[in-house]
């Protein structure tokens, strides 16, 4: 009899309602991937959106009757919210990584975000932007503040994507970094770092010492309106290197690539996007999330890290 | 400047110079008192932030070695990989009320920091390289935040698991914050400086309610105590604003002094003090030159009135009234100096009318001596020619014609001598009052010289003549001053039988002119000098002795003066000067 029932709590059923918790508030729907098997119900910019399961979806209808996305939640909070039962699932960020929560499950996909340091169009001196190429020390970044997420790279396009990301090693030389800052004028050596995205201020904050110890002052700024340089996360959104790398480049800011059907033709288009340190890739991150014990089934994203909702149901009962 | 202008003078600096004196005094004794109080709360003041300062080094330190000392110190030093512990310095530090808080592995290399989360994997080779910090308990270090460097408390705890370790580094900003903790009493203000840059920086010095305005003005307080690494004190500012500093030293780990700390005693209240006594004195001063100037005013004029009346009587005395006297008030020294002055012109009352007397007596001598003489010598004559003529008659009946003829002419000239002698003591005693009017003394001279010039050069005596060109015209009685000239160069004629030299001289002075008649004859003795002007007093064989006292009757009616100078062998020289 317990045996029946242990079984009858692992079986699928239809019914219920996912809730997601995002940090991202996007103002159009068009601007958030819906999930697959689902149809926007209700939108609320930049605070709420409602899927209901497509009774016509091609793959059958998902088992959840409905999704729920809360929009604009800081990573902690949606941490909080997770542990108390609030949500079912939240991003995780490197710090909510480290907090060890019963019954959560992560789901992680392939590095899929690019971060990196994006410089404006005032800052005109190469002299400047490699400097603090030199300057950051990512391995410290990546094995503390990203506790070994992802990679560190020098590339745009992740290692899995193009397969050449090894020929862009970083180089880390402050010696050499103050060296070029010392040529500069005192008026090149300050420059603004913005960070939206309050999750990343800590990684921030550690670039703007690096920089300090080359020479440079980086005031970190939350406003991006008038800043020299910017720390941003770029999402690969498709599996084919040329059209991630034109798509990266394009929320970059960067110039279109060259067409490039072969291997070698996309490593001179990368390599040609990243001469001038215009921009300074730093990591590549997968795209995690941490699940509560209500959520059943899974993983709920792909290794994209597109959500995968369709064979997710949740279980009310403890 | 009168007797009484000059008490009231005395009294009245007097006054004013007591007051002030007594204002000196007692303000330099308020400020000593205030200096000696200020001193004292600035030592309690300097005892209780060194007593609050070792508090909180206690506080620092039994916190940085309780957390030193936890479980959870123990397992980021025995983890063997410690990145998952970057954000636990700000959670304990937090917990357990530290501004700075930061683990540092066994290595020097930092683990968590609270200050600066940023700074994790960067070295703290203090704390590694020679640990000194053991046994300072807490201690004063420069600290280096993202937004600037700041001083701190800091203490130094290590959690030790076998051969792991984990430097506890925590400690808390002496800011504001902790200005603020300090009771101050009233007028009474901290400050710190931060010395934490190469170069004075006025945003270092803070106080209790944030940065301190006017902090230049202590620059050079500030670089004292931090060179001369010792207490100094010094008095910024004036007047109400002044304070004065006491500047202590704070030594830290480093070497050098890392702040300084500043007690200002506000000098507002002494300041206050001090005017409030000046105004105080002035209107004490003020109030006593008023009372002083009254009580000297009743005061002297209560000793001058005795002394005024006597000089008004010795005044009076002066202009002739010899039977001036003053009351006789009191019985003290003035009294008895009015009751001497009385006795004295009593005296000299009496002594006057016993000379006039005596005078009198003695000019009526005189004149009947003279008389007598005079008219004795006419007499004779009178009395042998009328014996002749009675000779004759009885005698020589023949000659008694010629006899009466010879005696009756006789008998005329002697009664006509007679009839002179009467008229010039007629003349003298009724010397007429001067008529005046413009008179020229040169004119005058040069006429009486020109009438004298044949019994001149018969008495073989030289005439000379100094007439100043430049003599005005002197208001005066043109005959009597013509008389007086003549009466003086028929006395100088007289004077020289043997001839001589005649001298007239005219000098004209400031306020009218000077005539003089100076002889070369035989002088004068001091005694005859003196009583040459006496009527009937004569030095020559013959005349009545009044001539020189009619010169010296016109001069005076003509309000003039005459003096004589005469040497006995040399001659005289009269001297008239007329206004």
């Amino acid at each position: 009899m317990a045996g029946a029932t242990a079984l009858a709590a692992r079986r699928p059923h239809y019914g219920g309602t996912l809730r997601i918790e995002i940090h991202e508030a996007f103002e159009r729907p068009e601007a958030m991937a819906p999930p697959a098997g689902f149809v926007l119900a209700s939108w609320e910019a930049g605070r709420r959106a409602v899927y209901t399961a497509d009774e016509n979806a091609a793959g059958g209808r998902p088992y959840l009757d409905s999704v729920e996305i809360q929009m604009g939640r800081p990573l902690r909070d949606q941490s909080t919210d997770l542990e108390l039962g609030k949500t079912d699932v939240v991003e995780l960020g490197p710090s909510e990584l480290r907090r060890q929560i019963a019954g959560r499950k992560v789901w992680s996909s392939s590095p899929v975000r690019l971060m990196a340091l994006v410089f404006g169009p005032r800052v005109e001196d190469t002299r400047v932007r490699e400097a603090l190429a030199l300057a950051v020390d990512r391995g410290a970044i990546h094995s503390v503040l990203l506790q070994r997420q992802g990679e560190i790279s020098g590339a745009l396009l992740p290692q899995w994507l193009s397969g050449d990301a090894f020929l862009f090693a970083p180089a880390f030389d402050v010696t050499r970094a103050r060296s070029l800052v010392a040529a500069l004028g005192a008026p090149a050596r300050t420059i603004s770092l913005a960070v939206s995205d309050a999750s990343l201020r800590p990684i921030a904050d550690r670039i703007a010492l690096n920089a300090r110890d080359a020479g440079l002052v980086v005031p970190v700024t939350a406003q991006t309106g008038n800043a020299d340089l910017r720390l941003m996360e770029v999402r690969m959104a498709s599996s084919d290197p040329a059209r991630a790398l034109a798509e990266t480049a394009a929320e970059l800011g960067l110039a279109e690539p060259a067409r490039s059907d072969t291997p070698e033709a996309l490593y001179n288009a990368e390599r040609a996007l990243l001469d001038g340190f215009r921009v300074i890739p730093l990591f590549h991150l997968p795209r995690v999330f941490g699940a509560g014990p209500r959520v059943k089934g899974g993983p709920g994203i792909t290794p994209l890290g597109e959500w995968h909702f369709e064979n997710l149901w949740v279980e009310d009962r403890p | 400047m009168t007797f009484r202008t000059r008490l009231l003078l005395i009294f009245t600096v007097a006054v004013a110079a007591a007051v002030g004196v007594v204002e000196l005094v007692v303000s330099s004794r308020a400020r000593q008192a205030f200096e000696d109080m200020e001193a004292k709360r600035a030592e309690a003041l300097v005892t209780q932030f060194n007593r609050e300062f070792a508090r909180r080094g206690m506080e620092v330190m039994r916190t940085v070695e309780s957390i030193a000392a936890s479980a959870a110190a123990r397992d980021i030093a025995i983890s063997p990989d410690a990145s998952s512990y970057v954000d636990q310095a700000a959670a304990l530090g937090s917990t357990h009320g530290l501004d700075l808080l930061e683990l540092v592995a066994g290595d020097g290399t930092i683990v968590s920091s609270a200050e600066w989360p940023a700074r994790f994997g960067y070295k703290e080779d203090w704390l590694t390289g020679e640990p000194d910090w053991k046994g300072r308990g807490a201690f004063l270090k420069r600290e280096e935040l993202p937004d600037g460097v700041a001083l701190a408390l800091v203490a130094v705890g290590m959690a030790s698991v076998g051969d792991r370790k984990l430097y506890v580094a925590g400690g808390r900003l002496l800011d504001r914050e902790f200005l603020s903790t300090l009771v101050m009493p009233a007028g009474m203000r901290v400050l710190l400086y931060r010395n934490l840059a190469p170069q004075f920086s006025a945003s270092e010095l803070i106080g209790a309610s944030g940065p301190a305005p006017g902090a230049a003005r202590l620059e050079s307080l500030i670089e004292q105590a931090a060179h001369q690494r010792h207490e100094v004190a010094a008095t910024v500012g004036r007047g109400a604003e002044a304070e004065t500093f006491h500047a202590l030293p704070l030594g830290g780990y480093e070497s050098g002094v890392l702040g300084v700390l500043l007690i200002g005693s506000s000098r507002r209240d002494l300041v206050e003090l001090e005017a409030s006594m000046l105004r105080t004195a002035i209107t004490v001063a003020a109030a006593g030159i008023l009372m002083g100037i009254a009580l000297s005013w009743w005061a002297t004029a209560r000793i001058t009135r005795p002394v005024r009346q006597l000089a008004e009587s010795a005044g009076r005395v002066a202009a002739g009234d010899w039977g001036a006297t003053v009351e006789v008030a009191s019985t003290d020294e003035m009294g008895q100096l009015a009751g001497a002055f009385n006795r004295m012109t009593h005296e000299l009352v009496g002594q006057r009318e016993r000379l006039v007397q005596a005078e009198r007596v003695a000019a009526w001598r005189e004149l009947a001596r003279r008389l007598a003489h005079e008219l004795k010598n006419p007499l004779f004559p009178l009395q042998i020619t009328v014996e002749n003529m009675q000779r004759a008659r009885e005698s020589y009946p023949e000659q008694f014609d010629e006899v009466f003829r010879e005696g009756t002419a006789t008998l005329l000239a002697e009664l006509s001598n007679l009839k002179q002698i009467i008229a010039r003591f007629s003349d003298f005693a009724r010397m007429p009052a001067p008529e005046m009017e413009p008179v020229n003394l040169n004119e005058v001279a040069a006429e009486t010289m020109k009438l004298f010039e044949g019994q001149l050069a018969k008495a073989r005596v030289r005439a000379s003549t100094e007439l100043d060109a430049a003599l005005r015209p002197v208001e005066a009685d043109r005959e009597q001053v013509t008389r007086v000239l003549r009466n003086l160069v028929l006395n100088a004629i007289d004077a020289m039988p043997e001839g001589g030299t005649l001298t007239v001289r005219t000098v004209a002075l400031e306020a009218g002119a000077r005539l003089e008649v100076s002889d070369t004859g035989q002088g004068l003795t001091p005694e005859e000098c003196e009583r040459l002007f006496t009527p009937y007093y004569t030095t020559k064989t013959h005349g009545t002795g009044l001539g020189l006292a009619i010169v010296q009757s016109v001069v005076s009616d003509h309000k003039g003066r005459i003096a004589v100078e005469s040497e006995k062998g040399k001659g005289t020289t009269f001297r008239i000067d007329l206004g």
